[in-house]
């Protein structure tokens, strides 16, 4: 009775108003460039159901993965949307907060562009001009085998690589609460860093300085952390002629107008190029989901079954109509099944 | 001698004249300054209203297209059926796809076919949806339909996409134009006044976006704001002018509204968030929490307009009901605070214009998440009008630069209203004395 | 709408209360209303308080507790292995019951337990309600009949009114007093823990701002500085751009409307003016970043210089627009209250108009004029939708007002919105940014009440 009656003391206390009336809709959080997709299938979700539409707030995956795993409970979100895989310390943490079965859902593709104005010439790079242009520390420009690391000392893309053009590197790009983030550190930077040889070498000695230099952004200014929302850097792109931004291919697709993608490695992001596999930095986009919350929380296996139907993520679905890019047909099978079984996340 | 003195004085002259007329330039000047920066002033004004009336007003307008539509029983259901469950799940977004197939037979690349279907909203399919649940009779017919354009023919309707750049770097490409063209020819294609606008809750879709979801949380948000800020101030504002007894308590509540009154808005969106959410767990995006947090941001002004209202009440006012016997609180109940309720009316009136406006607290107590549905009340999550305009700018699509605009211009029309209601009370009810 | 319902019906019977205590006082004089203490209408008040207060004060208890007890009691009645579920679960089983009690929406088949518990739950609700409602007007039914009973000559029922509202009155204006003891409570404590992390000087002194820390521990991030100078930088200058623009502007029109103006033209422009007061800054910040920063590009590159698109410049000077007419209304006040002697003393000495202004009346009114800037300042610095909308996200430490900056209320945003995490330094930063802007709009406050009030003394 005691440990009831606690439990009521701490009911009512977490809940205050929530006696007043439940929560009967789903609460979404999680990454930016997820969020388009996600709140055009809620928007389907809430006009084809009896259910209310989810409530979708955009705070960048890893901000929408801390959230997720926070608790069970709710005052938690049932689900958080990832462009990029859920980590194992993340797994760890949400194990910790008693969040033990996770149903994964990888929505689609998603390709990361580094695009600029319209206006300016197109870009194209290799993955390692990227890494020397962005890294925080690069080898040593004047003997780059010494194997010898120096504060990042390339002002122009034409220091970078005598074939660019003679511009100040200005990048805009998302902060290391996004997913977006992560996948362009891993992809692109890491993606170049690997060309250097030594540093490649390095990979084997010591994992731990091998990440650190190939993931580290230089914080000098010419990396500017834009925020986690992609429409403010395409606008700040279209304003700024002269900077480059990182940002989700759907955002390109829906400004293609503004802002232009520049070819890394000589492929463009298109939607082709992206689907097949030829563009480097392309990632997959996730969204996961509490199973507790299933058949507690009104309508989140009504929200999956939408999300996951053809006529959502299929090849002609809406949701490529807004610019994602869809999995083979034998992936969104797989996935679908996991969704329909609740088979839950193992890492 | 003589005609020296005449001479100085004639020299005195010239130069007082000189330096008259000098003077009277720097004058002239000075009050042209004067002039220039009021009229500055003014133009500021109407630059910013009519910026945003340019880009606003074609807002209230949105284009439709006719489709011919074959409610093909194999698509939606067998005839007769009146099940309204079995109707609501048809492929209707098929339906669509196909009724344009139709019309345009020439197209049968599939990318092609995919611009095709981009040509109508998405929202067609939820109207098909309607109009067949209300009334099944319409399975196996053919209909006229005027439905939703996508935001960008809108958007080329109404002039809003420069035809002259190169096809890659426009959102509608040639092909689109020229089955638009054909379309127009056919006299399919009409802008009528835009009701979703009004009756709609937020969307992703710009053609299918509306203001009343905010309108709705603004309403709520308002009303707990003038709840709990309109008693309390009136009787703060009482209190410190007629009865407190001048000591340091009162000196220092009085120091204290001063203050707040310049407390920047952002950091009540912090005590909101910290005590309201954090302490006492409220939800978030919530006009109830919104409506706390203004009336606590509004109060001070409530306050200092009702105590200047007190203050304007002629002492003779309060000497002559003492002087018959009245208690102090009678005097002031029966016979300042009805002489006084005009100025503090306006005063609250004013706070809440205020607060009606304000975004920046609102911010932090998270609402600013993507609403759909129409707030039913104080304790759902909804948007309020400042907040959605703050979203919507931040929008990719085109479409919602204009709404953005026209919502502007719907928060500009409340607040200017409440300010004339303010002028209007204060002309009617204010004495001289 | 129970409780509303409850509400209609309590006001009724405060009403009938108010009628039954009055007509009871008058009828104890036989109507002659001299014999008794208070006026016969205190006594109604007086009655109708003691039927709706307690009842209120019930039903605001009844509502708080209502929902732990009626939880706990439908706790206790689900199986044990539900009932041994963690809080944080049963909260959940509980959300479950409770839409399924509501009944419009369910999550999934019902079982039956579930089912029972809701019916369990909806008629402990019913029942809860019932008794709240017949509690309820039975305690407002009894306070207003003793109270009615209690009535007689002597009674001093005016005094107890007169009490009651007293009380009310205190508190209302106590309520300032809590407030701002709220934001202090809540913006320190905050920053408190701010500064266990980050040592104060490093915040105030440092001159790199990059608030991002990696947020998990496999994950390279940024260092996370937390060097607050370029924020305070940014805003100073952003500020003192508003300030070119306000101030000259708002001074002059003030002084051409005091002095120049016909009545006419006065009572046009002064509230066209006005109107740029009335417009919420959300508006101004669309302006900013949709036409004014553009056209300020567009300009820079015609004339060769580049301009970055979210330049302090475009910000402050739509920010300066904002505060004009808050400048020129201060001024207009503190130029009026020069007496009318100064002016015609001036002027019999021959002095035109433009030097009795310049050389008589601005002296006069300095204190007041520059104690409504520092006011007009405290504003900009606080204000944060126009430079959230239109200034930039970087931190960068420069006096070009080509450049973009960042300000203090900027980075609040951006810090807050979104995340709900409060152990992170960088959600912690946000408290601590508030608390500086908080002290700083504070001593800008005081200072320029105290010098406008030392300036009003002077011509009293």
């Amino acid at each position: 009775m005691k440990k009831l009656i606690s439990a009521a003391v701490a009911l009512s206390l977490t809940g205050f108003v929530g006696m007043a009336s439940a929560r009967d809709y789903i609460s979404v959080v999680g990454s930016s460039t997820v969020y388009p997709f996600a709140t055009v299938v809620a928007e389907q979700f809430g006009k084809t159901t009896k259910f209310k539409t989810p409530k979708i707030e955009s705070t960048g995956s890893g901000g929408g993965l801390k959230l997720f795993c926070a608790g069970v409970g709710v005052e938690h979100p049932d689900i958080t949307n990832a462009s990029r895989r859920i980590k194992k310390s993340e797994v760890d943490r949400c194990a910790g907060n008693g969040i033990n079965d996770i149903i994964e859902v990888k929505v689609g593709y998603d390709g990361i562009a580094l695009a600029n104005s319209k206006a300016a010439p197109r870009f194209s790079v290799s993955r390692k001009d990227i890494f020397l242009a962005l890294a925080k520390e690069v080898p040593d420009p004047k003997d780059p085998a010494s194997g010898k690391l120096v504060a990042n000392p390339y002002q122009t893309w034409k220091d970078v690589n005598k074939d660019l053009p003679d511009m100040a590197i200005e990048v805009l790009g998302p902060p290391p609460t996004s997913g977006t983030r992560d996948a362009f550190a891993e992809l692109a930077m890491e993606g170049g860093c690997k060309k250097i040889d030594w540093i490649k070498a390095m990979k084997k000695k010591d994992k731990k300085m091998y990440k650190s230099v190939c993931h580290t952004v230089r914080e000098d200014g010419k990396y500017i952390e834009a925020g986690e929302n992609d429409n403010l850097i395409v606008q700040k792109l279209e304003a700024n002629k002269g900077a480059l931004g990182v940002f989700g291919y759907s955002f390109l697709d829906q400004n293609s107008d503004k802002v232009q993608g520049s070819l890394v490695d000589g492929v463009a992001p298109t939607f082709e190029l992206i689907a097949d596999g030829s563009y480097p930095v392309s990632r997959p986009l996730y969204f996961y989901v509490k199973k507790a919350h299933m058949g507690k929380i009104p309508g989140i296996e009504e929200y999956l079954a939408e999300f996951t139907s053809d006529k959502a993520w299929g090849d002609d679905g809406y949701l490529a109509d807004k610019g994602l890019i869809p999995m083979p047909t034998e992936e969104r099978k797989a996935f679908k099944s996991d969704v329909d079984s609740k088979t839950s996340l193992k890492l | 001698m003589n005609n020296n003195l005449q001479q100085q004085h004639d020299r005195t002259m010239v130069r007082v004249q000189q330096g008259l007329d000098r003077r009277y330039r720097q004058e002239k000047r000075f009050q042209r300054i004067g002039l220039g920066a009021i009229i500055l002033g003014l133009v500021f004004v109407s630059f910013l209203f009519i910026s945003i009336i340019a880009n606003g007003y074609t807002a209230f307008q949105q284009t439709y297209v006719k489709i011919d539509v074959n409610f093909d029983p194999e698509m939606i259901a067998p005839i007769g059926e009146t099940d309204q469950e079995v109707l609501s799940k048809a492929n209707y977004g098929g339906l669509v796809k196909k009724t344009l197939r139709d019309m345009f037979p020439e197209v049968t690349n599939r990318r092609e076919k995919k611009v095709l279907y981009s040509l109508v909203s998405t929202g067609a399919s939820f109207q098909l949806r309607d109009m067949v649940m209300q009334d099944p009779a319409l399975i196996g017919t053919q209909q006229s339909v005027w439905v939703l354009a996508d935001d960008d023919v809108d958007m080329l309707i109404k002039g809003h996409i420069d035809l002259n750049v190169p096809e890659s770097d426009r959102r509608i490409k040639n092909n689109q134009m020229a089955w638009i063209q054909s379309l127009q020819a056919e006299d399919r294609i009409e802008k009528r006044f835009n009701t979703i606008f009004f009756s709609a809750g937020d969307s992703r879709e710009p053609e299918l976006s509306g203001i009343k979801g905010a309108v709705h949380g603004s309403f709520f948000t308002l009303m707990i704001c003038l709840l709990i800020s309109f008693p309390v101030g009136v009787a703060a504002a009482v209190y410190l002018e007629e009865f407190a007894p001048k000591n340091r308590w009162t000196d220092i509540i009085e120091v204290n509204i001063n203050n707040l009154a310049a407390v920047p808005s952002i950091v009540f969106g912090l005590l909101g968030l910290a005590v309201f959410i954090n302490f006492f767990g409220l939800p978030r995006s919530v006009p109830l929490v919104g409506g706390l947090v203004l009336a606590l941001m509004t109060l001070p002004t409530i306050i200092i307009a009702s105590r200047a209202a007190l203050k304007s009440v002629p002492p003779s006012i309060r000497e002559a009901a003492l002087g018959v016997g009245a208690s102090p609180m009678q005097t002031i109940t029966h016979h300042v605070l009805p002489l006084a309720m005009p100025g503090m009316l306006t005063g609250t009136i004013i706070g809440m214009a205020q607060a009606l406006g304000e975004t920046a607290p609102l911010l932090m107590i998270g609402m600013v998440a993507f609403i759909v549905d129409i707030p039913g009340g104080p304790f759902d999550p909804s948007a309020v009008l400042p907040v959605q305009i703050y979203l919507w700018a931040d929008s990719p699509e085109r479409a919602f630069v204009e709404r953005t605009s026209a919502a502007i211009m719907v928060l500009l029309a409340f607040l200017i209203s409440m300010n004339l209601l303010a002028v209007w009370l204060r002309k009617k009810f204010e004495r001289r004395w | 709408m129970q409780s509303t319902t409850l509400i209609i019906v309590l006001l009724g019977l405060m009403t009938l209360a108010y009628y039954m205590g009055r007509k009871r006082s008058l009828s104890l004089v036989n109507g002659r209303v001299r014999d008794l203490h208070s006026l016969p209408s205190y006594y109604g008040i007086h009655t109708a308080l003691w039927c709706g207060v307690p009842a209120l004060i019930l039903f605001v208890f009844w509502i708080s507790f209502e929902g732990a007890v009626v939880t706990g009691m439908v706790v206790d009645n689900l199986p044990q292995e539900i009932q041994e579920l963690p809080p944080e679960r049963l909260n959940l089983v509980m959300n479950d019951i409770r839409n399924l009690a509501q009944g419009d929406i369910v999550s999934r088949e019902v079982d039956e337990t579930m089912q029972g518990a809701a019916d369990h739950y909806s008629s402990l609700l019913r029942i809860s309600d019932m008794s709240l409602f017949v509690i309820g007007l039975s305690v407002a039914i009894l306070g207003g009949l003793l109270a009615q009973r209690s009535i007689n000559r002597h009674q001093r029922a005016r005094n107890r009114v007169e009490k009651a509202i007293n009380f009310f009155l205190v508190s209302s204006s106590s309520l300032a007093i809590f407030t701002t003891i709220g934001i202090v409570l809540s913006v320190l404590f905050e920053s408190i823990r701010f500064f266990q992390q980050i040592p104060v000087t490093e915040f105030i002194f440092g001159l790199e701002w990059s608030p991002q820390t990696a947020i998990r521990a496999d994950q390279v991030g940024s260092s996370g500085v937390f060097g607050a100078i370029p924020l305070f930088a940014g805003t100073f200058l952003i500020t003192i751009i508003a300030m070119f623009v306000a101030v000259p502007i708002g001074l002059m029109s003030a002084i051409y409307m005091a002095e120049y103006a016909g009545k006419h033209f006065r009572a046009l422009a002064k509230p066209v003016l006005e109107v740029l007061a009335g417009i919420p800054t959300v508006v101004y910040g669309f302006f900013a970043a949709l036409t004014v920063a553009p056209f300020f590009r567009d300009l820079g590159t015609s004339l060769g210089l580049s301009v970055s698109s979210e330049s302090a410049l475009a910000a402050g000077v739509v920010m300066g627009i904002m505060i004009i007419p808050f400048v020129s209304s201060l001024s207009d006040d503190v130029i009026n209250a020069v007496p009318q002697a100064m002016r015609d003393g001036s002027y019999g000495l021959g002095a035109t108009r433009s030097e009795t202004i310049r050389q008589v009346i601005i002296p006069a009114a300095l204190p007041g004029i520059v104690g409504g800037v520092l006011l007009a300042v405290s504003r900009a610095i606080g204000e944060t939708m126009i430079v959230v909308m239109a200034a930039g996200l970087s931190a960068n430490l420069t006096a070009n007002p080509l450049e973009a900056v960042t300000t203090v209320t900027v980075q609040i945003v951006t810090l807050l919105v979104g995340d709900q995490e409060f152990d992170s330094a960088k959600t912690l930063a946000a408290f601590a940014l508030a608390l500086v802007l908080f002290t700083i709009t504070l001593a800008l406050n005081m200072i320029a009440l105290h010098i406008v009030r030392k300036y009003r003394e002077q011509y009293e």
